[in-house]
């Protein structure tokens, strides 16, 4: 039985939301937690693209939001907003890239600031917990680095491919009946041998399953 | 378009501030997006009717059950009028008995606690009667109600008055036959800036550690300030996702409460016309 607190208004973030925060059972308690967060979300905001162990990520990738999204709603000369990029932010030169190089960035964003991407965990894998020792890779949307992703900008409906793909039809219809042709005239050539007779039906039988190719391809 | 939309929202959320310490930040905030914005008036409510928020706890969420709540709320509210108030006012609650149908009760108390949405929403009156400490639990929406007045409408310095309950009886003595006071229409919410003096221990609560600030001082010895500090929370107000999870985003806030502006407003109209009815006495014909 929750009443919602209606004293501090956030924006909603853009990406989901454990149920749950995690522990990070530490022996400073809760502001050791923080404090492990804190690390994370200043690489975070200070290199703009980081490979980590994906629980903290997913954690850091949260608190991240959160600052970057209060820094839109609020701006720089809000009290409370400025105390928390003070405290989130360790290296203190990268509260004015908070205010001034990110806010901007984000201003008219509509998805989330950040990006969360599983990768490979390193050889050998030992699996402990469900999600303990997988690597994940947390970055801020807009770096300047390349794309971890596979480039996808090939498409069959482009006009280009569709004109390629016709042409390839065309080429391979005109082999055929090239093929067809140079049987008939070894027919004509030889009638009476029965091993002529073998080979054009083995010819025609290919026909069917190279047309089968196509249309799989 | 987003930002601009989103501002506004900023805009009226801030004008739903009416008192704590942020509202010195939250007028910087808005003298700062002063220059493009319409008003939208939803975010208002958000503050005179919490329980139409869901529950933050995402365990407890589910849509179409809180949208089915918000629809009875708003036809209990078509019953009985529901007034603005907040912990520290004091109210008179008639309600019905269900051990003898055709008797009417009624208590007048100060609001200690508020908690709980949609149907579930309650709050605590507390009043000493006959010297005997009184805290009656109401539901807000409770069918056996029949009136809820708000006597004194007013906020305290702390979200909580369950302090009440350890300090001396004149602060939680309130006279039964009490006059209403009314506010002038548009004015702020006062806050009443009382400090309470706590009997001496033994306590029910160990309020020396709860950081309240409308307490006297609370005359202990040295190390219990001691321990106090020493469990002092000092990181939680930096645990961003920890406030995240107690409230509700704005643009839920924003949505819940377009759908049902109009309803709300229409009920408020037809309160102010019933009220202007009531204080309108006929002048007698004098011989």
């Amino acid at each position: 039985m929750n009443q919602a607190d209606v004293s501090k208004l956030v924006s909603q973030l853009r990406i989901k939301v454990n149920p749950r925060l995690r522990r990070f059972s530490n022996p400073n308690g809760p502001a050791g937690r923080l404090d492990k967060l804190r690390k994370t979300v200043t690489g975070l905001i200070k290199h703009e693209r980081i490979e980590l162990n994906y629980p903290r990520a997913d954690e850091a990738r949260m608190y991240a939001e959160r600052l970057i999204s209060d820094a839109i709603r609020y701006g720089d000369c809000h009290r409370t907003t400025m105390e928390m990029a003070d405290f989130w932010i360790i290296e203190k030169q990268l509260i004015h890239k908070l205010f001034k190089v990110l806010v901007p960035r984000f201003q008219d964003c509509n998805t989330s600031y950040t990006r969360l991407y599983k990768v490979p965990s390193p050889y050998p894998i030992i699996y402990k917990r469900e999600d303990c020792y997988r690597k994940a890779v947390l970055e801020l949307r807009g770096n300047p680095y390349p794309s971890l992703l596979p480039d996808k900008q090939y498409n069959k409906n482009i006009i280009h491919n569709i004109l390629l793909e016709e042409a390839k039809k065309e080429y391979r219809m005109q082999k055929y009946a090239e093929v067809v042709a140079n049987t008939e005239e070894k027919g004509k050539c030889q009638t009476d041998s029965p091993d002529e007779k073998l080979e054009t039906s083995s010819d025609i039988s290919s026909k069917p399953e190279s047309n089968k190719d196509e249309h799989t391809t | 378009m987003f930002s601009s939309s989103r501002k506004k929202i900023i805009s009226t959320s801030l004008k739903g501030f009416r008192c704590n310490s942020q509202t010195a930040e939250a007028l910087q905030v808005t003298n700062r997006l002063a220059s493009n914005k319409t008003k939208p008036s939803q975010l208002k409510f958000s503050r005179i009717y919490p329980e139409f928020l869901p529950d933050p706890k995402i365990e407890f969420r589910n849509p179409l059950r809180e949208i089915i709540e918000r629809m009875d709320m708003l036809n209990r509210r078509r019953n009985v009028h529901i007034p603005e108030f907040y912990v520290g006012s004091i109210l008179s609650v008639t309600y019905s008995d269900k051990h003898n149908p055709e008797k009417l009760n009624c208590f007048v108390g100060i609001c200690i606690k508020r908690e709980g949405c949609g149907l579930r929403a309650n709050f605590i009156l507390r009043n000493i009667i006959d010297s005997q400490g009184i805290e009656i639990l109401f539901d807000i929406y409770d069918p056996t109600i029949q009136r809820i007045d708000v006597l004194k409408l007013e906020k305290r310095l702390d979200d909580e008055l369950l302090y009440l309950r350890d300090a001396l009886p004149e602060y939680s003595t309130f006279d039964i036959n009490m006059e209403a006071e009314v506010l002038p229409e548009g004015s702020e919410i006062p806050i009443n800036p009382i400090k309470v003096k706590l009997k001496p221990r033994p306590w029910l609560e160990r309020w020396e550690r709860k950081n309240l600030k409308g307490v006297q001082d609370l005359e202990l010895p040295e190390k219990f300030y001691k321990r106090a500090a020493e469990l002092a929370d000092t990181t939680s107000q930096y645990d961003l996702m920890k406030q995240y999870m107690k409230t509700i985003p704005v643009e839920e806030q924003y949505q819940i409460f377009s759908e049902i502006e109009s309803e709300l407003n229409q009920l408020e109209i037809a309160q102010k016309k019933q009220k202007r009815k009531k204080s309108f006495v006929k002048p007698v014909k004098l011989a």
